[in-house]
């Protein structure tokens, strides 16, 4: 069972990392806009396509 | 492509007579006007076609291109203007731009990739949401009038803006709470796995060793959450009793942070009960309540925020020796002398001094029909220039304006507004104040009794009490609505707008721009074969600009079309005006007599029978163009209700308990004649922005609970004055931000809706009181007779809380009626 006075701390650790990167995020205004980036991927994603048989004329 | 009725750009009905088409996705699409080809054009051909694959919602109907919108845009590069809203950053500079015409998260690919690929843009943010973009730029290698171009190129209007002070307090605000509970979030779920580890001891089977490091383990896990999350609560109770006055947070502060000091006693003595999962899992949730409810009044400001564009009035200026320059109009100073042509905003109130003109002073009078404007009078900052030329001198600065200080009196109508509220705030000081009360008795009283647990019996009664659920049942019932109304096209900006919707009983109505279109415009037209339809109305404008009659200006809502060169060329020759009351207007030009007037007056003069000679006009014209022998062009002008005025005002005369009412600047018989066509008892028009105030007020004074619906800068005042105020998609600004309630789509068929919905919500409202009052008042017993486990009560708060907002996300898959 004393692995629990590794493990456990080792928890915290990676949790308070995990909140220095979510109030880095909140910080930087990732937070603002949260309807919007869930379609970006698709849109991107098409463009590729769209420009590649550009190129080629 | 047949069977295409609808502008594949932005979905409003095509022309049958006119055809716009270009290819678009590999298919011929028609398109509805000049301004949506070339807008769907320019998207075409910068390769950004797939935006229509991936829309989900059209765009908004372009406006048709004009080659002065980079002159006009021009004097956004003027520094003493940029010094107010631009940001340097070094060697890039940065702004913050409203666009209109954002409908989805396409709008906002298709903004950022048309500007990425300009050079000079070094970033480009666009929020959907918000309808606003955040762009940094180089500003040597372009300049920000070429930014806005690029944006209005594909059909967006860009506007630099400045946050009001609401939003700046509220974005600030905002990131507190995320970090608040986001942190309380992520603590919580570690101290509740310890704990959850723990509660499998109940044979005793884990070593006390092991479970003193557990407990240490969760203290300082819940530190933060208690210090930073809940400080919250805690500095809003300081506040509060430093006040001695109580609120919400007084028992939830008291509990957390009374549970937290007996759970360290407990770790450090090495006996006792600790609750520390219980203390987090509560502030977590009471904090997820209070950011939702956050939320939704942050996302109201800054739609509102929105409003506050910078749109610069620039002044042509002249000096003794008849130069011109331009000028900003905040620059301008009183003594100033202005040239103001024709279809020109006047900038500031000044004095005409040199010509001739008539004004349209709709924007502060609400009437359509132009003023007469000759050398002594005055005019006013904003309103438009109609027909000639006319210098003015500056007799106040733009910060005294007319339009300031309307804009000023609506200011201190909003602080008069008496606000529900205040009135909430009152019952659940009383109704914690019985909590604390409650709690600090059934604490003496187990004391007294000799009870060890009395400390948790007390703690499980705050926490049972605990106003949480109560406390939920308005706001998230009103964010659920808000959400909801706003999917329909409704923009609420003031919760409370909603409950009070409900006592409304007496509904005005401005006329001007709410009921009717707001202005005399060119129904449908027909030319004859001996004229270009550009000839004939430039024409019709130089004859009419000697009319007085309001019919006129019809003919003047688009000054764009004809050159100045051509109407210049035109006005030397006409001669021998004369115009016949009630019938029309004629004069000679270059030579040739024509004529301007109704059907009765052509068959007067020609002697022909209009029915007989000209079957091919199929529809019925009241003004016409004519020469002696013949028709030359066939007019229908009208000023029209809004298509869906007599829909709504008949649905709105089914409410039993509503009154309606027509409160108009307009001259009074025309207001009376509107009311008689839709069925509307009460009309009073020929009123100033301060009459309708005062009418409203006088409404009030006789107990009734006025709604006020309106368009205009006159509107403001008796906007902020009405118990709930409407400004409907057509408004101006300044309505719009006076308004409680914005109508987002134009027309009035929302409204009745809003009536419904707000029932709805006041229903729902009603039902999660009663609930959380219920389970408050059922369990209260319980708890003081110590049958409760403080984390029993946080479980049942919780429960409460969750039924409460999901009996309040219902509200949003109400049908519309």
């Amino acid at each position: 069972m004393s692995i629990i006075y590794v493990l456990i701390p080792l928890a915290i650790i990676i949790v308070g990392i995990a909140i220095a990167v979510f109030f880095w995020a909140v910080k930087s205004n990732q937070f603002d806009d949260l309807e919007r980036h869930g379609s970006s991927i698709l849109f991107d994603d098409d463009v590729n396509q769209k420009d590649k048989p550009d190129k080629h004329e | 492509m047949a069977e295409q009725n609808e502008c594949y750009h932005c979905g409003l009905p095509n022309d049958p007579k006119l055809v716009f088409e270009t290819t678009i996705l590999g298919e011929r699409r028609r398109l509805c006007c000049v301004g949506c080809l070339a807008v769907s054009e320019a998207i075409v051909a910068n390769g950004l076609e797939s935006y229509y694959q991936y829309r989900t919602e059209k765009a908004e109907q372009a406006e048709s291109p004009t080659n002065d919108i980079l002159s006009q845009l021009v004097v956004y590069d003027e520094p003493a203007l940029q010094e107010e809203f631009v940001f340097d950053e070094g060697n890039h500079k940065h702004i913050q731009l409203t666009i209109e015409g954002i409908t989805c998260s396409a709008c906002a690919w298709l903004i950022e990739k048309q500007l990425t690929k300009l050079a000079g843009i070094k970033q480009v943010a666009v929020n959907v949401s918000e309808r606003r973009a955040a762009i940094s730029w180089y500003p040597e290698q372009i300049s920000l009038s070429n930014v806005l171009l690029q944006i209005r190129k594909i059909g967006y209007r860009a506007f630099p803006f400045e946050s009001d002070s609401h939003e700046r307090s509220y974005v600030s605000e905002h990131k507190s709470y995320l970090k608040k509970l986001g942190l309380a979030g992520l603590l919580s779920m570690q101290v509740m796995m310890l704990m959850t580890g723990l509660y499998f001891d109940l044979f005793g089977n884990i070593e006390a060793q092991t479970k003193q490091y557990f407990h240490w383990v969760a203290l300082v896990l819940s530190t933060p959450v208690v210090f930073y999350s809940g400080s919250l609560f805690t500095i809003s109770a300081i506040k509060a009793l430093s006040a001695r006055t109580v609120n919400m947070d007084v028992p939830i502060a008291l509990a957390v942070l009374a549970t937290y000091i007996a759970g360290v006693r407990s770790v450090l003595q090495q006996q006792g009960e600790v609750y520390f999962e219980s203390i987090c899992m509560f502030v977590f949730l009471l904090l997820l309540s209070r950011y939702l409810e956050h939320q939704a009044r942050y996302k109201a400001s800054k739609v509102s925020s929105n409003l506050m564009q910078h749109i610069p009035v620039t002044a042509t200026l002249v000096d003794q020796n008849e130069k011109i320059s331009n000028k900003l109009a905040k620059l301008l100073e009183v003594g100033d002398c202005l040239l103001v042509k024709a279809g020109e905003v006047i900038p500031v109130d000044g004095e005409v001094i040199e010509g001739e003109s008539r004004v349209d002073e709709s924007m502060i009078t609400g009437e359509f029909v132009a003023v007469k404007k000759q050398v002594n009078n005055k005019v006013y900052g904003g309103t438009v220039n109609q027909h000639g030329v006319i210098k003015v001198r500056v007799v106040s600065t733009l910060k005294n304006a007319l339009v300031s200080q309307i804009i000023r009196l609506q200011t201190t109508a909003l602080l008069n507004k008496p606000r529900i509220a205040l009135f909430a705030d009152r019952l659940s000081r009383y109704f914690i104040m019985a909590v604390l009360a409650i709690a600090g008795l059934t604490y003496i009283g187990w004391s007294y009794a000799g009870n060890d647990n009395a400390f948790w019996i007390t703690i499980a009664v705050l926490v049972a009490t605990c106003p949480c659920a109560l406390g939920l049942a308005t706001p998230t019932a009103f964010t659920c609505a808000m959400a909801e109304l706003n999917r329909r096209g409704i923009l609420i900006k003031r919760a409370d707008a909603l409950e009070q919707i409900t006592t409304v009983n007496l509904l005005a109505f401005d006329k001007t721009g709410t009921i009717t279109e707001g202005k005399f415009s060119i129904d449908n037209a027909w030319y004859g074969e001996s004229l270009l339809p550009k000839q004939c109305l430039s024409i019709i404008r130089q004859i009419e600009r000697f009319s007085e009659h309001p019919i006129a200006n019809a003919f003047f809502s688009e000054p764009d079309e004809v050159s100045g060169e051509l109407q210049d060329q035109m006005a030397q020759n006409i001669k021998n005006v004369n115009v016949a009351q009630g019938q029309g207007i004629g004069a000679e030009v270059n030579g040739k007599r024509l004529f301007v007037g109704s059907i009765s007056w052509f068959e007067e003069l020609t002697g022909q029978l209009f029915g007989e000679h000209y079957s091919q006009i199929d529809f019925s014209p009241n003004v016409l163009l004519f020469n002696e022998h013949e028709i030359l062009a066939a007019f229908f002008v009208t000023d029209t209700l809004k298509s869906d005025s007599v829909h709504t005002v008949q649905q709105l005369k089914l409410f039993p308990f509503l009154e309606l009412a027509l409160l108009s600047g307009d001259v009074d018989a025309h207001v009376k004649n509107v009311a008689k066509q839709l069925g509307i008892p009460h009309a009073i028009g020929g009123v100033k922005p301060q009459g309708k105030l005062h009418v409203v007020e006088q409404w009030q004074h006789s107990n009734k609970k006025v709604m006020m619906i309106g368009d205009g800068i006159n509107d403001a005042p008796v906007l902020s004055q009405a118990d709930v105020s409407v400004a409907v998609g057509n408004a101006s600004d300044v309505a719009k931000s006076s308004a409680d309630i914005v109508l987002l789509r134009e027309g009035l068929q929302l409204v009745p809706n809003l009536f419904h919905f707000s029932r709805q919500v006041q229903k729902t409202v009603k039902q999660n009181v009663a609930w959380a009052l219920g389970y408050n008042l059922l369990i209260l017993p319980f708890a003081v007779l110590g049958f409760l486990h403080p984390w029993m009560a946080v479980i049942g708060m919780s429960l409460s809380s969750l039924i409460v907002t999901v009996n309040s996300i219902r509200l949003r898959g109400v049908k519309a009626q």
